[in-house]
């Protein structure tokens, strides 16, 4: 990785009026030998390898790194890790393809890659052996960064680069089987964590080039609405103040600081047309979702089995229930912000991003140039969760207002806390009615889900959906993988005004809560023990069944608690992952709940790095308790209420509860790891709030309901 | 030129396939293999060969997204009575309607090129398929990488 201090020689030159010609590429010392687009091999041995995607803590930068090194058979210690160049991405045509850490991907759409890229270059390396010892390449082997010849010949992977650069890469490579694995699978140091702890790590926000002025931005508070009028007058005179720029939706003050920028933006009147979105509330959007669920029309169905119909008429018992969950914000610890410099043609751009190549391609359109003009260069982001990929807002904004200013100016656009809070694209909104029908030994035989929540795919990504429903609306209850008859599940497809995205773990972020709470109800309503309940609905050789065993097995299932301690159960599937969660806690009688264990589940199929998966797990207890007891943006005049951490809490050290992580992999597939991690944790929680008071929570966040975090 | 057609073929939100993409071995894939495409050129040529060549497809690497994606498609023709470029159609593995555009050309249009703007739903390959007035057809691609982000399982 470049380091802090590379970093701000290579700014400092750039911005020094160095020709902007991209004729260097970061991992391309002149003696290195690229051997493939993601392995150069250095003379003294270091072996690089590229990582095209985005860190952000989900420490994909590591665990990619360790499924290239395990197939190229290479010394780990000697493996530095590079950003993929998004320049070259483009002048090479995309040798490193998608470039996206989103959807818990990074690992299951690139592992095949990645392992041929490594084998590829190993095979490469013993050939030049071979070659020069006139041996049989199946005579040598590589080990450890060595290729080893006959006789106890031997060649350091340094010595062999070049010649090995020059060699055929091979059609067909065969990939090790994980029970092989060396590299891969063990729990390896994250490449990442020395700069961050000893604050050499640098972010998007931690652009600095010389001549660089600040821009501060305020945008319509009501979204969708416009600016009106700007009073500059008002401002004139103030010290180092350089332009104001106007455009549809937002202004920003330009400044020879930050703070100088952000006080002027304050001081400047703005005068917004919010027009009728400025009437909408978190109370008419409520109404407009109910709607959704009465509604005739504008309803799609998603699965249909058998007839719910039929099923709820015959049924013993029929147990019906809304639930609600809010919106979210993504409250990244580094707000939005992008730093561009346009000069001759030619655009660079600094930014956290977790999709350089969508930064890449807006920062191109946005300056009206080619492709190959642009550079996006490569940060740790302070904080993704889905905020940073989907929307290309921030670069959007940079790259239009380092176009108002004169060439060769460098601009930092930095977003505050408030505009953070208050222009995120939330997690959508959320209302459904759920109906069960239980024959007379209390088993369900008729399921049926109406979902009223706006389309993440439908308005921010404007892609047609297949059959009207968006997947992500209904998943886990579209895929839901319990043993019922009859099911039916309908979506009504409702967008409110307030921007929607991709919030870490999307549909199942809230689905989840949702159904194994009703799953919980069903199991009361027939008398009956949650867990066993799931057991009878759950097939015997399904991956549900298999982690939900092995999480409920670890967590002491049916074993005495202290008076007082109640347990709760979910198990989940999503984004090729199967979870399940146990929580364990108390509620006193002020409603204030004490969690004395959190025992999560995950089966990914493969484990490349089984500590970050504990740390993603840990991590995404952290994420969802925020959210499930203190998240919710909400709405009044058509605005977001909410606008910092005192009004849009996070969770405290002193509140996080133990997490138990059951890693049990069962291969034969790759699942993500990111986000399904979160999906069990919420129902769990509140089923185990269940048992310990009698109260059902249909609705989140807790603290609405009444209850505390100890 | 079917311009109505045309706008309601790139505008029109019927069901798109948002099923999963193969994953393919090899270099990173971003698109379909060619067979897909080649399907489509078959459909529209109602069998008959298509010929790699003569016609020039220009569209951007990556688009920011896929609503208006600015496009060039030339073919190599004197464009005589004798000799001429009769249709060009643009054809899409991805969108809604799979052939998004058809211009009716003749000797009068001087040139067979035409520039335009269209809407892609995702990253996918897209064919210019080009009728000569001899019956031949022949046939540029392009493959365009559109970098919308989603956290969704299976969209990519």
């Amino acid at each position: 990785m470049t380091t802090r201090r590379e970093f701000l020689k290579i700014s400092a030159a750039v911005g020094g009026g160095l020709a902007v010609g991209f004729e260097f590429s970061e991992a391309g010392a002149a003696q290195a030998a690229e051997l493939t687009p993601w392995v150069v091999v250095r003379p003294d041995d270091t072996v690089i390898i590229r990582y095209a995607r985005a860190e952000m803590g989900q420490g994909s930068m590591t665990s990619t790194a360790q499924l290239v090194a395990e197939e190229l058979e290479c010394d780990w210690s000697r493996v530095k890790v590079e950003y993929a160049d998004t320049n070259d991405q483009v002048r090479r045509k995309r040798p490193w393809g998608d470039m996206a850490a989103v959807g818990s991907r990074t690992i299951r759409n690139s592992q095949e890659y990645l392992r041929q890229a490594g084998a590829t270059a190993r095979e490469m390396l013993v050939a030049a052996a071979a070659q020069q010892w006139k041996a049989s390449p199946g005579d040598c082997r590589a080990e450890r960064g060595v290729v080893h010849g006959p006789g106890g010949k031997k060649l350091s992977y340094g010595k062999l680069a070049d010649a090995a650069a020059k060699m055929q890469a091979p059609k067909d490579v065969k990939l090790k089987d994980a029970k092989d694995w060396k590299i891969a699978g063990k729990p390896i140091k994250r490449v990442d964590i020395p700069a961050t702890v000893m604050g050499r790590q640098f972010y998007g926000i931690d652009a600095q080039l010389p001549g660089m002025v600040y821009a501060a931005i305020a945008q319509c508070p009501v979204f969708g609405g416009k600016v009106k009028s700007v009073d500059e007058s008002k401002i004139k005179g103030r010290r180092g103040i350089i332009k104001v720029v106007q455009m549809d939706d937002y202004v920003a003050v330009v400044a020879d600081n930050w703070w100088r920028a952000k006080e002027a933006l304050k001081a400047l009147p703005i005068e917004w047309d919010g027009g009728k979105n400025g009437e909408v509330s978190s109370e008419s959007i409520r109404q407009f979702l109910k709607a959704g669920l009465d509604a005739q029309q504008d309803v799609v169905t998603a699965r249909s089995d058998g007839n719910v119909e039929q099923g709820l008429s015959g049924a013993a018992k029929v147990v019906e229930a809304e639930y609600f969950t809010p919106y979210l914000a993504h409250s990244t610890l580094e707000p939005m912000g992008c730093t561009a410099l346009i000069k001759d043609g030619k655009v660079e751009i600094w930014t956290s991003t977790q999709n350089a190549e969508a930064s890449h391609a807006t920062a191109a359109a946005v300056a009206g140039v080619p492709l190959e003009n642009v550079r996006t260069h490569r940060t740790q982001l302070g904080g993704g969760f889905g905020r940073r990929g989907g929307s290309q807002d921030f670069v959007r904004q940079g790259v239009a207002i380092a176009k108002q200013l004169p060439d060769g100016t460098p601009v930092k656009l930095l977003w505050t806390r408030e505009e953070d809070t208050q222009h995120d694209f939330y997690r959508p909104v959320s209302l459904i009615r759920m109906k069960a029908g239980l024959d007379a030994s209390g088993m369900p035989v008729a399921w049926y889900s109406r979902v009223s929540a706006p389309s993440i795919i439908a308005t921010l990504l404007k892609l047609p959906l297949k059959e009207g429903v968006d997947p992500q609306a209904v998943a886990a209850y579209a895929d839901q993988p319990y043993e019922i008859p009859n099911v039916r599940i309908e979506y009504a497809q409702r967008n409110p005004h307030v921007p929607v995205g991709f919030w870490r773990t999307v549909g199942h972020s809230q689905n989840p809560f949702m159904r194994e709470s009703f799953v919980d109800e069903l199991a009361h309503a027939a008398g009956k023990d949650p867990l066993e309940y799931r057991r009878a609905m759950l097939k015997e050789a399904s991956k549900e069944r298999a982690i939900l065993e092995a999480t409920v097995k670890a967590a002491g299932w049916g074993t005495a608690l202290p008076a007082g301690v109640h347990r709760g159960v979910a198990v989940t599937e999503g984004y090729g992952s199967y979870t399940a969660a146990v929580a364990e806690l108390s509620v006193n009688d002020k409603n204030v709940v004490t969690i004395h264990r959190l025992v999560l589940g995950i089966d990914p199929g493969y484990a490349v790095n089984p500590d970050n998966i504990e740390a993603q797990m840990q991590g995404s207890a952290v994420f969802m308790l925020t959210a499930m007891f203190w998240g919710e943006i909400t709405l009044k005049d058509g605005r977001v209420q909410q606008s910092n951490f005192n009004d849009y809490r996070m969770m405290r050290l002193r509140e996080m509860p133990k997490v138990e992580v059951v890693l049990a992999p069962t291969g034969g597939f790759w699942g993500g790891i990111g986000e399904p991690g979160q999906a069990s944790i919420a129902p769990s929680i509140c089923n185990a709030i269940f048992a310990a008071t009698g109260k059902r929570v249909r609705s989140l966040p807790l603290k609405n309901e009444g209850f505390e975090l100890a | 030129m079917e311009r109505r057609r045309f706008l309601e073929a790139a505008g029109g939100a019927l069901a798109a396939s948002l099923a999963p993409r193969p994953l393919l071995a090899q270099a990173p894939p971003a698109f379909a293999q060619s067979a897909d495409s080649q399907a489509l050129v078959k459909r529209a040529t109602r069998g008959k060969e298509a010929r790699v060549g003569k016609v020039k497809l220009d569209l951007p690497l990556l688009a920011d997204n896929g609503n208006s994606v600015p496009m060039k498609v030339a073919v190599e023709s004197p464009m005589t009575a004798a000799d001429h470029v009769k249709t060009i159609r643009l054809l899409s593995e991805r969108n809604p309607e799979w052939e998004m555009a058809a211009f009716h050309l003749g000797p009068y249009s001087g040139r067979a090129e035409i520039t335009s703007r269209v809407r892609l739903a995702g990253s996918q390959r897209v064919v210019a398929l080009a009728e000569m007035s001899d019956g031949s057809y022949w046939m540029g691609t392009a493959d365009v990488t559109v970098t919308l982000s989603a956290c969704v399982d299976g969209t990519g």
